[in-house]
């Protein structure tokens, strides 16, 4: 046991040092809360000396009104001040732990937008979200109960013992105090083994729960094939499981009360017959035995507190750290010293000998020389993982290449602040990710305080304004989650609206018409055509007419640059880009019904 | 994540949710019954223990009389008391904890099967995590009413009756006057319900918006960061989670004014009356120092149920939401389609026949519309069409996953709304386009459920459809786990497991949805080998992409906006240069770029 509690202090003493600075910071805060709480278990001790003396005076028959009345007077007095004092320490040391949450999550959404895409790849959001809730609230606890309980088991309970030793009997005190070390012990003990178990039960639980969930995601393979009985007596099981696991935490929780209780009532015990004993000897009389007994059952709290420190404050640790390992994890791409804060402007310039993505074998792109000259439209097509995104992404320095550079206007992106990088790039991705605000704020998503006519203006640009005063509330319309409420299309040309707004010399459209009609698809193009004068666009797409009229024509295959030209060059060419269009002529053809043609 | 967003559109709590929750515990009766009778047992050896003291104090102690055997008996039956007290109190507690854990499996079990009555469209409407949520999150909600109501309510409750009882039995007069604790504290409950549970629900609300917004930001990240929103979002961010911080704060201060500083003030109240009682009574009558100090003990008691149960109030609000959500999936009144009429047929030809079949989802837009067409036993019927042409439609009516409103199909000359469940699914073998595989590994995913099918069974379909290489090479071979969704594994070593599947059931009827993803040319070779050698001797109705894999189809339906526009055989429709033709043409032109 010695050791056992060497191991716990240093956890306790650990997370707290963790946390000076934030103790630090709210210095004043925490040094009013703890000295209100050991106000409060000072003045906690005046009720049960009261009811002693009263009991005195009763034994020896000599009440007075005056002395009731001056005993009841002092023992109201007593009740407000604690009460307000009570409320006090609440309000600052709560309060403390509420404000320490409320920074370390925004510490760590601060953190979160800095981190870089390759980051992403490798947490996932569940995660994240986790960190950013249970172990935020897990520190809270350690903040706000684990002081509070640090301070009251130990000056309540040392103002306690010494009060019980001093002003009645240190013998009787040591005599009663001997079973509370044991229940400290206990309740520590008990806790971890209700923590362990409870982790085993949530085990089950998320079992059963990724079982309901292949379940319904399965449902139709599950009825296909008349699975119901079989899958029934699976859920029944894994509920069954739940359950055992369940009764098995039940099991600690139930004895828990019960042998406090008991080891509370052999204290009584110890104490009233001993104390019984001092009294028959008239070492002691009967109100201090009372008052005494009264202290006894103010320190079980302490006691108690004294065992669940140990566990609120090893669990806190524990979140802590994971808080800590991912507020040290650096993002990869960072601004270079001394970067340029210009926005760039001019030609785009890419040359890239290799890049694979991080701990990938494979070149995602290779050979990669090409040059957009200003005001110029560049159409990059090919097959799913052609590169073409990727293409894109090194471009707004999602991931930052090793070997070879991006210029723009001549001056290297990695010598560019990325704000300043990013301010030259409109950018419409191919996930049309909108976020649940309204129609408007998503547009004007990079602008927040652009005019109502900017935002429909790019709107009309993008052939989405019609669609939006057709929705319930126009442009004040929210978005669903993750926009479900509106269609792929609709969606695609929001996005394209967004970067629009933006006004950003160099557009970049990621397959962001696949979702889009072919009508409504040769609109937007002639209404960027008119729009994006003296403006450089990159447009990657599956759908050859989205750039049968670019400037440049790249056909990307396997990251590598097979055909360059334009449309009418590439045509002629009579390779690939040809294939592709005439196989695109006829598909166009099929979804008509093969009526038009 | 997304649950704690859509907690707003919960359902309305109304007041028969409580009692029909309650109505759970009906089959535990004697349970019940039991776990009650040992909480009384434990409260009343509880009560008990400070009228020995009074004994002791009143009898022996004052009047300084100690018979030595009486004491020791005293002080043994004491110590009984307390030891019977943690007896009963760890049976009762874990009996209760037990109840409330069963009467949840039950509701979990009900609610499953539930799900397995639902019509598909319910699943259509639902999103999966919703649904999810309603089967585990919600009913642990309600799991812990349960705990709250048995446990903290009944047990607190009863103690604090116990201790009223005491207090009556020692001192009418003064029992009595403690009685004004009981609408005094009733009060300061109502007082804290009215005051907090807005600010529960608003600091709840507040919760789920921080949270939504984290995990949106975090999906949408690199968005943000492209477009230099950082600053602006961290702002937003730091609002959300200032105002939460507000609201909890508030709940802090509230639970300050009302809930322990506050009982504790009632406390000293309670242990004024007392004194003052007794000091009043002194100056006419000796006074009973025993009672007193059983009163002071009894009153210390009777706090500490009180703060518990103030502190689950809210909780036991949030269990209530919970189980009306849970309540409306079990009305539900959408019920899958189901055997009709008398008899049992049984499906041993496999003819399949649609008779002027149309069809909607919705009840207002027509997805099928005069679909005719027979199948005899053992020939193919291919549906051929763009996306959204009604193939799928098609085959989901014929699985009989939607009940035919409009029109008739029949199996054998018999309408399928008379076939049982099991016939059906026993006879009819549906591979689906995207093979599903559920986590276990590769003998229970070609098994599934039936344990009719022996290992044997399992290997010989699996070497019908040409699994048999991989699965071998695999390790573990027909154990070799296999994880979410099939992840480890190829999309065409997948599809020869979904085979084999089908296989291993061995169906008279054979349903193809065939893959729209694209596999190497090699494994699509094999496949379509296979597919082939599956299709012999059986009815098949096939969903096909690539015209190829149904030239010889008997029948061939090309399907437009839900309408038959051409039929035929592979021949008759290429010489008729319309539709089917066009698409011929457009798969002959380029297969290597069939991925988009």
């Amino acid at each position: 046991m010695g050791r056992f509690q060497i191991i716990e202090r240093i956890v306790i003493v650990r997370v707290f040092r963790d946390l000076m600075w934030f103790f630090k910071a709210h210095q004043r805060q925490y040094i009013a809360g703890i000295f209100y709480l050991i106000i409060v278990s000072l003045i906690s001790l005046v009720p049960p000396a009261l009811v002693g003396m009263v009991v005195n005076r009763l034994t020896r028959h000599a009440m007075t009104v005056g002395f009731l009345v001056l005993m009841l007077a002092l023992i109201a007095a007593v009740a407000l001040l604690s009460y307000g004092l009570r409320y006090l320490w609440r309000i600052r040391l709560y309060g403390g732990s509420i404000l320490l949450a409320t920074e370390l999550r925004d510490r760590l959404y601060r953190h979160f937008t800095q981190l870089s895409p390759e980051f992403y790849h490798h947490h996932r959001i569940g995660d994240l979200m986790a960190h950013a809730t249970n172990d935020v609230n897990a520190v809270q606890e350690t903040a706000g109960d684990g002081v509070f309980m640090m301070v009251d088991a130990v000056v309540s309970g040392a103002v306690l013992i010494a009060t019980m030793a001093l002003s009645i009997s240190w013998k009787l005190t040591v005599i009663s105090l001997l079973p509370l070390p044991i229940m400290a012990f206990v309740i520590s003990r008990y806790g971890r083994m209700l923590h362990d178990r409870f982790m085993v039960a949530q085990e089950a639980f998320s079992d059963i729960n990724d079982r309901v969930q292949e379940y319904i995601s399965g449902v139709r393979v599950v009825r296909a094939f008349g699975q119901e009985a079989w899958e029934r007596q699976n859920f029944v099981e894994l509920s069954r499981d739940v359950v055992s696991k369940n009764v098995a935490v039940a099991k600690i929780d139930s004895l828990f009360d019960p042998t406090i209780s008991v080891i509370i009532g052999v204290s009584y015990f110890l104490s009233l017959a001993v104390g019984a004993l001092f009294v028959v000897h008239g070492r002691m009389n009967l109100g201090s035995l009372t008052t005494f007994t009264l202290y006894l059952g103010q320190l079980i709290w302490p006691m108690m507190a004294f065992g669940f420190l140990f566990n609120v404050v090893e669990r806190g640790s524990a979140s802590y750290d994971r808080i800590q390992t991912l507020l040290n994890i650096q993002p990869t791409v960072v601004d270079a010293p001394n970067a340029l804060v210009g926005v760039p402007s001019g030609d785009i310039q890419f040359q890239i000998p290799a890049f694979q993505y991080p701990e990938s074998e494979r070149h995602v792109l290779e050979r990669i020389a090409l040059t957009v000259p200003t005001g110029s439209t560049l159409g990059i097509v090919g097959r799913t993982g052609a590169g073409k995104t990727t293409l894109m992404r090194l471009l707004l320095r999602e991931f930052d290449i090793d070997e070879g550079d991006i210029t723009i206007g001549g001056t290297s992106i990695y010598q560019m602040r990325l704000h300043a990088l990013r301010q030259a790039l409109a950018y419409a991705p191919q996930d049309d990710f909108l976020f649940s605000m309204t129609i408007r704020e998503n547009i004007a998503f990079q602008k927040p305080d652009a005019s109502m006519d900017a935002v429909e203006e790019v709107a009309r640009i993008a052939s989405i304004h019609d669609d939006i005063l057709r929705f319930p509330d126009g442009y004040d319309t929210v978005v669903g989650e993750r926009g479900a409420t509106l269609s792929g299309g609709q969606k695609q040309r929001i996005s394209i609206a967004r970067a629009l707004l933006a006004d950003a010399e160099i557009l970049l459209l990621d397959d962001t018409l696949s979702a889009v009609d072919a009508r409504t698809e040769a609109a937007i193009l002639s209404a960027l055509k008119n729009n994006r004068d003296r403006r450089t666009t990159l447009v990657a797409t599956h759908r050859l007419s989205a750039v049968e009229h670019a400037d440049q024509i790249i056909v990307l295959e396997h990251g590598r640059i097979v055909e360059r030209g334009t449309h009418a060059e590439l045509i002629a060419l009579g390779d690939r880009y040809y294939d592709m269009y005439q196989r695109q002529q006829l598909e166009a053809l099929v979804e008509q019904g093969g009526q038009v043609g | 994540m997304s649950i704690e967003s859509l907690e707003s559109q919960g359902a309305l709590v109304s007041r028969g949710t409580f009692w029909r929750l309650m109505r759970y515990m009906m089959p535990h009766k004697l349970r019940l019954a039991l776990a009650l009778l040992l909480l009384g047992a434990a409260t009343a050896t509880d009560v008990l223990q400070p009228i020995l003291i009074k004994v002791f104090l009143d009898r022996y102690l004052i009047p300084r009389h100690f018979p030595e055997q009486r004491l020791i008996d005293l002080g043994a039956a004491y110590l009984l008391l307390v030891l019977l007290t943690a007896a009963f109190n760890v049976v009762q507690l874990l009996l209760f904890q037990m109840l409330a854990l069963d009467i949840i499996q039950r509701l979990r079990v009900d609610l499953f099967d539930k799900v397995q009555q639902l019509a598909l469209s319910f699943f259509d409407q639902t999103p999966v995590g919703v649904l999810v949520s309603r089967i585990t999150n919600d009913t642990e909600a309600i799991l812990d009413m349960f705990m709250t109501v048995l446990s903290t309510f009944v047990q607190n409750i009863t103690i604090l009756v116990g201790v009223m009882v005491a207090m009556f039995a020692l001192n009418v007069r003064l029992a009595l006057y403690c009685l004004v604790l009981v609408p005094v504290i009733g009060a300061v409950m109502w007082m804290y319900q009215k005051v907090s549970s807005p600010l529960f629900h608003t600091a709840r609300q507040r919760l789920s918006l921080l949270n939504a917004k984290l995990n949106e930001s975090l999906q949408g990240m690199s968005i943000i960061q492209a477009m230099r929103q950082e600053p602006r979002l961290r702002q937003e961010f730091g609002e959300l989670n200032e105002s939460y911080r507000k609201v909890r704060y508030r709940n802090t201060q509230v639970n300050g004014i009302l809930l322990r500083p506050l009982t504790e003030v009632i406390y000293l109240g309670a242990l004024m009356l007392v004194l003052a009682y007794f000091g009043g009574e002194s100056f006419s009558r000796a006074v009973n120092i025993g009672v007193l100090y059983a009163f002071v003990s009894y009153l210390s008691r009777f706090f500490e149920p009180i703060n518990n149960m103030l502190q689950r109030l809210n909780s036991f609000q949030q269990a209530m939401v919970s189980a009306s959500r849970v309540f409306q999936i079990l009305d539900n009144p959408s019920r899958r389609p189901m055997a009709e009429g008398e008899g049992e047929p049984v499906i041993t030809r496999g003819e399949v026949r649609f008779e002027d079949v149309s069809f909607s989802y919705d009840g207002t837009e027509e997805v099928l519309k005069h679909i005719s067409f027979t199948a005899k036993p053992g020939q193919t019927v291919a549906l051929v069409g763009h996306t959204g042409s009604g193939k799928s439609s098609t085959i989901n009516l014929l699985m009989r996953f939607y009940p035919v409103v409009k029109g008739r199909i029949t199996i054998d000359g018999v309408d399928l709304r008379q076939y049982s469940d099991d016939e059906l699914r026993s006879k009819m073998g549906l591979v689906l386009q995207d093979p599903f595989l559920f986590v276990g590994d590769v003998t229970s995913n070609i098994r599934l459920g039936d344990q009719h099918i022996s290992d044997d069974s399992v290997r010989q379909a699996a070497e019908f459809v040409q699994a048999d290489q991989f699965i071998d090479r695999l390790a573990g071979g027909y154990h070799a786990p296999i994880g979410e969704r099939g992840a480890t594994l190829s999309t065409g070593q997948r599809q020869l497991i979904s085979f084999a599947r089908t296989m291993a059931h061995d169906p008279v009827i054979l349903v193809l949805d065939e893959a729209t993803a694209s596999v190497d040319t090699e494994t699509e070779d094999a496949i379509q080998a296979v597919l082939q050698k599956m299709r012999h001797g059986r009815t098949t109705i096939a969903i096909a992409h690539r015209l190829s894999t149904i030239q010889d189809a008997d029948l061939i339906l090309v399907l437009h906006h839900g309408e038959v526009v051409e039929r035929g055989t592979h021949q008759e429709l290429l010489s008729k240069k319309g539709l089917y033709h066009k698409m011929y043409l457009l798969q002959q032109g380029g297969l290597q770029d069939s991925a988009s």
